[in-house]
C-alpha cells in the first residue's frame, strides 16, 4: 500500500518548522534552504500560506525528464541518485508543483523521500497542516467536506428525550445549492 | 581570521563572529569581527546592540535623527534555530520619540534570514545620498538608490523591492511615508505586518535615506551540538503543544486578552479613564473569530501561532485585510478611543502598517485629543478642523492620515508626546506617557508593580519589559512591595535575556514554558555549560547598561514616574472604581527598587560598573 504526504494548506501558518526538521534529518544542519519542503507565502496578503513538497507523482515528470536515470522509484517513493545524477537539473524545472530543491553548496538536486515512511514534517507541524495518510483515503475528506455543505443547507431544530437537536437536510424543493 | 584565534574559543557555535557595519557616507560594508568576551558578556540581540549604541555614544554627542545616530539590528545566537519562536530581532538605536536609549522587537523571519546571511547583527550609521534600499545577498552587499519607492507603503514597498530582485522568498524590512517624514513614532514592518513597533526606529531609518533592508541568507546556522539541540526541542515543542490553552491559543491569540483585561477591569478605556469597556463584547476574540479572521499566522519556528490574518467581508472597510489585531492596537483604536466597530479598528491597523506608525502611540494620542476636545482643553482653532468625537471613525482614520503625512495638526502630534506637551503644555496630566513613551495597554493606577515597570522601562512606558499585572492581579493586591519590587526586576531581567537570544518571550509568559530551558538552548548551540541564573546575571548587567545610557541624556529619579494619571484620576467603575495610587507608597517602592538595583536614591548607576561598560570588546 503507498502512503502519501498531503498538504492542507488551510491550516497551514508559515512557521516554517517542518522545513527546520526537514534540514536537520536530511542534511545534518539547521538550515531551512535545504530542505526539500518549502512553505511560500503569498503577496500581496498573508492570505495563503503553503507548503511544497513531492507528490510522489505515479507519473513522474522529474523521472521521465532524467537523462541519466537517476531518479528511480521504490515502494512508491521517487529519490534522486546523487552518483548518478549530472545536475543538469531538468527535474527542477519539469516538476509542476517546483518541489525538487536547489542550493548552491549542495551539488545535486534534492526532493522529498518520506524519510523513509516517516516523515518528520508530520510529526512537527504544530497546526496539522502535514498529513500521511494511506491512498486510498486521499480525497475521502474532500467528499466529506462537500457532502457537508451541501446538507447544511436547511436546519431543523427538535427535542429528543428532553434535549434540544438540530437536524440538517437538503431542501429539495430549491434544487439548487446556496452558499 | 587566523585559525589559531577560532580554535582558541570557548564558543564552539550559536555565532558567525561578523557583524556587518555598513556606513553610508562612505558607501562601505564592512564585516566587524569581535572577541569572544564581547560574545559571552552581551549575548547578543540587544545586548550587542546597546553595547554598540553606548560605543557610539562615546565618540559624542547624538541627534536621533543625524547622520551619527547607530541603527543596530541585532537577532541573537538562537535565532534562526530549531527551537520554539526563535524569529525574534531587535531594532536598536537613540529613539527619536524619546530621545534616550530606544528598542524594539520584531517577529516575522528577518532576523533568522539575517542570521542565515552569515552575521549576527547590521549595524547602519550616516546617510544615504539619496532613497534607497540596502540589499544584503549572503556575503553582498549594495546599497541600492530608488526613487520608485518614495511614500509609497510598507507591505507595498515589500512587494515592490521582491518583484525588483525577482524573489519571493527573501525578506525585506521596510517604513512607509511616515518614517520617511520622520514621524518620531514610525515603525519598520516585515513579512506583510510583523512591526518593530515602538520608539521610532522606522524615523531612524527614514533619516538615514534607507526606505528598506532586503535580505537572502541560505548558510547553515552555526550549532555546536545539533543532536542535543534536537532533543531539547522536541521536548519542548511537545510540552507547548500538550498546554491546555494551545489551541485556543492558535485560535485567538493575543486577542484573548480583551476579555481577560476588560474583566480585570484594566483595559484602557476613553484616554485611560476607565478600566471596563461596556462595548468589550463587540470587539473580543470571538467576535473576530465569527467574522473576520480568514487564516492563522506564525512568526518563524513559532507553533503558537497568535498571528490572526482578518478580512473584512462586508460594509464601507470591505476589502480591508491585515495581519492582526494585536490585542495591544485592539485596545488603542477600540475602547481607548471609543471604538466598537472591530472593522474599524481593522482598517486603523492596516492603515497604520502601510503608513507605517505605531499603532500604540497613535492610538493613545488620538485619545488624548477626543479628551481635550471634549474637556475644552483644546479650542476649535487648536484642532484643525478636527472634529474627533469618542469612536467617530472617520476623524480617526483621517487623523492617522494626517499623521503619516505630517499634515496640519498631524505634524505636531508626528512630533509624539513631547512633542505635543510643548506645542500644549495644558495637556500634560492627561498624556499618558513615561520619558516620552505613551503607555501601552494595560491600566496600572491599581497594580504598583505595573506602575513601577512602566515607570522604570529603560525605553518608556512599554508593558514589554515588565508585565506584572497579572501576577499582582492573581495573587492580589496585599503582598509586600519588596516582593513586588523583585518580581518587576525579574521581569526586567528575564525579558531582555529573550531579546538578546532572539526568541520570543509568548511561549514562557502565555502558555507556562519552562524558562530554564534557554540555559539548555544556549548550551547545547554554544558548546559552554550554564545555567539560565548565570544568563540572567547578563542580562542583569544589560539593564545597568541601558540605564548608564539613558543617564548620559539626563534620566534620573524624577523621570522614573508613572503617568499622572495613575496617582490623582480614579476610574468611576469597574472592579477597581475609586482606587488611585499613593504617591507615598510609590516612593517606598522606587527606594526599595533602587536598592535592590544597587543604583544611588536618585537613581544613578555606581561609576565603577559604568567605566566596566568601556572595555573595547570589539578589535578593529
Amino acid at each position: 500500500m503507498s502512503w502519501k504526504l498531503a498538504v492542507v494548506a488551510e491550516r497551514c501558518s508559515g512557521c516554517k518548522i517542518c522545513e527546520l526538521v526537514c534540514s536537520i534529518n536530511r542534511f545534518g544542519v539547521n538550515n531551512p534552504k535545504k530542505s526539500a519542503i518549502r512553505v511560500m507565502v503569498v503577496y500581496p496578503h498573508p492570505i495563503i500560506r503553503m507548503p511544497i513538497v513531492c507528490r510522489q507523482c505515479k507519473v513522474a515528470k522529474c523521472m521521465e525528464n532524467c537523462p541519466t536515470g537517476a531518479i528511480t522509484t521504490k515502494d512508491g517513493i521517487y529519490d534522486i541518485d546523487s552518483e548518478k545524477c549530472i545536475s543538469c537539473q531538468q527535474c527542477v524545472t519539469s516538476c509542476p508543483f517546483g518541489a525538487v530543491f536547489l542550493h548552491e553548496e549542495i551539488e545535486t538536486p534534492f526532493k522529498c523521500n518520506l524519510c523513509n515512511g516517516k516523515p518528520r514534517c508530520v510529526e512537527a507541524c504544530p497546526k496539522n497542516a502535514l498529513l500521511f495518510l494511506p491512498e486510498h483515503v486521499l480525497g475521502q475528506a474532500q467528499r466529506m467536506t462537500s457532502v457537508l455543505k451541501y446538507v447544511h443547507m436547511k436546519e431543523v431544530e427538535y427535542v429528543e428525550k428532553g434535549e434540544r437537536k438540530v437536524l440538517r437536510y437538503a431542501d429539495i424543493e430549491k434544487g439548487k445549492a446556496e452558499d | 581570521m587566523p585559525t589559531s584565534k577560532r580554535e582558541k574559543r570557548k564558543i564552539k557555535g550559536g555565532y558567525f563572529w561578523n557583524i556587518l557595519w555598513v556606513d553610508l557616507d562612505h558607501g562601505e560594508a564592512k564585516p566587524l569581527e569581535f572577541d569572544e568576551a564581547f560574545a559571552l558578556r552581551y549575548i547578543g540581540g540587544r545586548g550587542f546592540g546597546a553595547k554598540l549604541v553606548w560605543d557610539q555614544l562615546q565618540k559624542g554627542t547624538i541627534d536621533p535623527l543625524g547622520p551619527e545616530n547607530l541603527l543596530v539590528i541585532s537577532p541573537g545566537p538562537l535565532a534562526g534555530l530549531y527551537l520554539p519562536a526563535s524569529g525574534k530581532t531587535s531594532f536598536i538605536s537613540i529613539s527619536p520619540e524619546t530621545g534616550i536609549y530606544g528598542d524594539s522587537s520584531m517577529g516575522g523571519s528577518f532576523g533568522a534570514e539575517l542570521r542565515q546571511a552569515g552575521f549576527d547583527a547590521l549595524a547602519i550609521s550616516g546617510k544615504a545620498r539619496s532613497l534607497s534600499y540596502l540589499w544584503i545577498d549572503n556575503g553582498e552587499v549594495r546599497v541600492v538608490p530608488n526613487e520608485k519607492l518614495k511614500e509609497k507603503g510598507s507591505l507595498e514597498s515589500e512587494g515592490m523591492i521582491k518583484e525588483d530582485l525577482k524573489d519571493e522568498h527573501i525578506k525585506v524590512a521596510t517604513i512607509g511615508p511616515a518614517g520617511e517624514k520622520r514621524v518620531r513614532f514610525a515603525c519598520v514592518t516585515s513579512d506583510w505586518g510583523r512591526n518593530s513597533g515602538r520608539t521610532g526606529i522606522g524615523a531612524v531609518m527614514g533619516s538615514k535615506n534607507i526606505k528598506a533592508i532586503a535580505v537572502r541568507g541560505s548558510k547553515d546556522l552555526p550549532v555546536f551540538d545539533l543532536p542535543r539541540l534536537q532533543k531539547v526541542s522536541e521536548v519542548s515543542f511537545r510540552s507547548l503543544r500538550e498546554n491546555k490553552n494551545f489551541a485556543f491559543w492558535q485560535e485567538q491569540g493575543l486577542m484573548s486578552v480583551i476579555d481577560y483585561v476588560n474583566e480585570a477591569g484594566v483595559m484602557p478605556t476613553y484616554n485611560f479613564r476607565e478600566g471596563v469597556f461596556e462595548h468589550a463584547k463587540k470587539i473580543n476574540g470571538y467576535e473576530m473569530l465569527s467574522k473576520y479572521k480568514i487564516g492563522d499566522t506564525s512568526c518563524f519556528a513559532c507553533p503558537m501561532a497568535c498571528g490572526n490574518v482578518c478580512l473584512v467581508k462586508e460594509g464601507k472597510y470591505r476589502g480591508t485585510v491585515v495581519e492582526g489585531p494585536e490585542y495591544e492596537t485592539a485596545c488603542m483604536f477600540g475602547p481607548n478611543i471609543g471604538v466598537q466597530n472591530f472593522a474599524a479598528i481593522l482598517k486603523a491597523n492596516q492603515l497604520c502598517d502601510e503608513l507605517g506608525i505605531d499603532t500604540i502611540t497613535t492610538g493613545n494620542l488620538i485619545g488624548v485629543l477626543m479628551e481635550a476636545q471634549e474637556t475644552g482643553l483644546l479650542s476649535e482653532k487648536d484642532l484643525d478642523g478636527l472634529n474627533l468625537k469618542w469612536g467617530d471613525e472617520e476623524a480617526i482614520l483621517d487623523t492617522v492620515h494626517r499623521i503619516a503625512h505630517r499634515k496640519g495638526i498631524g505634524n505636531i502630534l508626528a512630533e509624539g508626546s513631547l512633542g505635543v506637551i510643548k506645542q500644549w503644555p495644558q495637556l500634560r496630566p492627561i498624556i499618558s506617557q513615561v520619558k516620552g513613551l505613551e503607555q501601552s495597554a494595560y491600566d496600572a493606577r491599581i497594580a504598583i508593580s505595573m506602575a513601577l515597570g512602566y515607570a522604570t522601562s529603560d525605553i518608556g512606558a512599554h508593558h514589554a519589559r515588565a508585565w506584572t499585572i497579572a501576577k499582582e492581579l492573581e495573587m492580589g493586591m496585599d503582598w509586600p512591595l519588596e516582593k513586588k519590587a523583585d518580581l518587576v526586576i525579574y521581569h526586567q531581567t528575564l525579558r531582555p535575556l529573550f531579546d538578546m537570544l532572539g526568541v520570543c518571550r509568548l511561549p514562557w509568559i502565555e502558555l507556562g514554558f519552562n524558562e530554564h530551558q534557554y540555559a539548555e538552548f544556549y548550551s547545547a548551540v554554544t558548546g559552554i555549560e550554564t545555567t539560565l541564573d548565570e544568563l540572567l546575571r547578563r542580562s542583569n548587567d544589560l539593564y545597568d547598561l541601558t540605564r548608564a545610557i539613558n543617564m548620559k541624556f539626563g534620566i534620573s529619579r524624577k523621570d522614573d514616574y508613572p503617568p499622572d494619571r495613575v496617582f490623582n484620576l480614579a476610574m468611576t467603575e469597574g472592579p477597581h472604581a475609586g482606587k488611585i495610587l499613593k504617591r507615598e507608597d510609590y516612593d517606598a517602592i522606587l527606594d526599595i527598587y533602587y536598592q535592590k538595583r544597587g543604583w544611588t536614591k536618585d537613581g544613578q548607576v555606581d561609576k565603577k560598573k559604568i567605566a566596566g561598560f568601556n572595555d573595547p570588546l570589539i578589535s578593529t
